[in-house]
């Protein structure tokens, strides 16, 4: 016990860059979301078939990949990012890629009467969609960007690959510290645990909030 | 470095890459194998277990659907290899770690497939005079597993992007036999970008594999009842 006393503190603070990761990415990635499946489903077809190549890159190949191109491969063209910085930058891009499609699912479950019946009233396109379709599609998508960004916050362990010491990689150094593998781990693997909950119930409440009766 | 020098690399490195590839699916099929085999008992304890099974399951699901990938991983090689007279080698850990974790992930969508298949069938099935384990194996698992296919396309590329981390315990599959082409010719974008190419053929051959399955197994009026149920 006295062990996991001294481990507590250091969890804590690899904690804080985890949530830091967090905090800064799924802004960014939500933000990425709403503006490519607008531009799917409004754009024309070059902002759609862009925006479709965008999805199928970053849905069809692995995080981990990405995060490696963005931080290993990027100094080649004279890009050098620090491990944060492109922890959040992969973050945010692959995240975003799923948050679209689930926006986009909610753009397509919306009746296209709807955005007729607001150009009829004078509305133009874009104050229509921004008006009328975007804050049904936000309401939504909710539950399944819900889900996506419960797997951002498990996913943000990826960051430790990149030299970064997030609560994984204060897990790792002290499990090599200490030579108490499994029970480090374990601690570890139950703090995100705890994360994850927590989300969970701000993110239910948060939909609860936004639930219009009928909708 | 030119295009054509590229070129070249990429060439030279591609049969090496495949070989890393092959190793990626053989992961994938040992970890969807035990996914299933696990998966399909833990769906049947969530929905028609005892209080006591679906607690245990409940417990079982929170931990492996809680836990990143990447810390299960850590748990399984360096936590359980550390407890004296268990060795485990790379292969069995990744195996072990992202199997039991997609079994958690596969009985939730058996689960929601089962109850798509709606209470009538049962009901019809007893009244038949066949007991509920019959009842089970012979009507309703059968439909299930059909309309599984779908959301199984999915956890197969999720779980194809996770074999991914395996090369953070020493498996040498695709990633990390890219790894080792950029420790010796320092081309990063070159090597990483052609290992997310092979990645993005696999995701879409599989996702393809499965919709052909889903279509090959479909009974014309029959999805359209369970999808409504389930509404």
């Amino acid at each position: 016990m006295s062990f996991l006393a001294g481990a507590l503190p250091r969890l804590f603070q690899g904690m804080s860059i985890t949530l830091q990761l967090i905090v800064c990415s799924v802004p960014i990635g939500l933000a990425i979301g709403i503006t490519v499946a607008l531009g799917r489903s409004y754009g024309g077809l070059l902002l759609s078939s862009l925006a479709w190549v965008y999805q199928a890159l970053f849905r069809g190949t692995p995080l981990l990949v990405q995060l490696f191109i963005i931080y290993y491969g990027l100094p080649r063209f004279g890009l050098v990012l620090s491990p944060f910085v492109s922890a959040i930058v992969a973050f945010s891009l692959c995240s975003g890629a799923y948050h679209s499609e689930y926006f986009r699912g909610a753009i397509l479950s919306i009746k296209s009467g709807q955005l007729e019946a607001a150009r009829a009233l004078g509305m133009g396109r874009l104050q229509a969609v921004l008006s009328i379709i975007l804050p049904q599609m936000l309401r939504k998508a909710l539950p399944a960007c819900s889900n996506e960004i419960v797997y951002l916050i498990k996913y943000s362990s990826l960051a430790y690959l990149v030299t970064l010491v997030d609560l994984t990689g204060q897990g790792r150094l002290i499990a090599y510290e200490t030579f108490r593998f499994f029970e480090v781990f374990l601690v570890v693997g139950l703090l995100y645990l705890g994360l994850v909950t927590i989300a969970n119930r701000l993110l239910r409440s948060l939909e609860n909030r936004a639930h219009v009766p009928g909708l | 470095m030119s295009f054509t020098d590229s070129l070249n690399l990429i060439v030279r490195s591609l049969p090496t890459l495949l070989q890393g590839a092959y190793i990626t699916m053989a992961l994938i099929a040992t970890c969807l194998g035990v996914g299933f085999l696990l998966g399909v008992p833990l769906a049947l304890v969530h929905v028609y277990g005892t209080r006591w099974c679906k607690w245990v399951a409940a417990i079982y699901d929170r931990i492996f659907r809680g836990f990143p990938a990447l810390v299960l991983l850590f748990l399984f090689y360096f936590g359980l290899g550390s407890i004296e007279g268990v060795s485990l080698s790379p292969f069995l850990a990744v195996v072990l770690a992202l199997g039991l974790r997609s079994a958690a992930y596969q009985s939730q969508i058996y689960r929601g497939s089962l109850l798509a298949v709606g209470e009538g069938q049962m009901a019809a099935a007893r009244s038949l005079g066949m007991s509920k384990p019959q009842a089970i194996w012979l009507v309703l698992l059968p439909q299930a597993l059909h309309f599984s296919l779908p959301g199984l396309a999915n956890e197969y590329s999720i779980v194809l992007k996770d074999t991914a981390l395996a090369f953070a315990v020493g498996v040498v599959e695709l990633l990390s036999r890219g790894k080792f082409i950029v420790a010796r010719t320092y081309a990063t974008m070159t090597i990483y970008l052609t290992v997310a190419a092979i990645y993005l053929v696999l995701t879409y051959l599989g996702v393809l594999v499965f919709w052909v399955m889903e279509r090959r197994t479909r009974i014309p009026g029959l999805g359209d009842r369970a999808k409504e149920s389930s509404r």
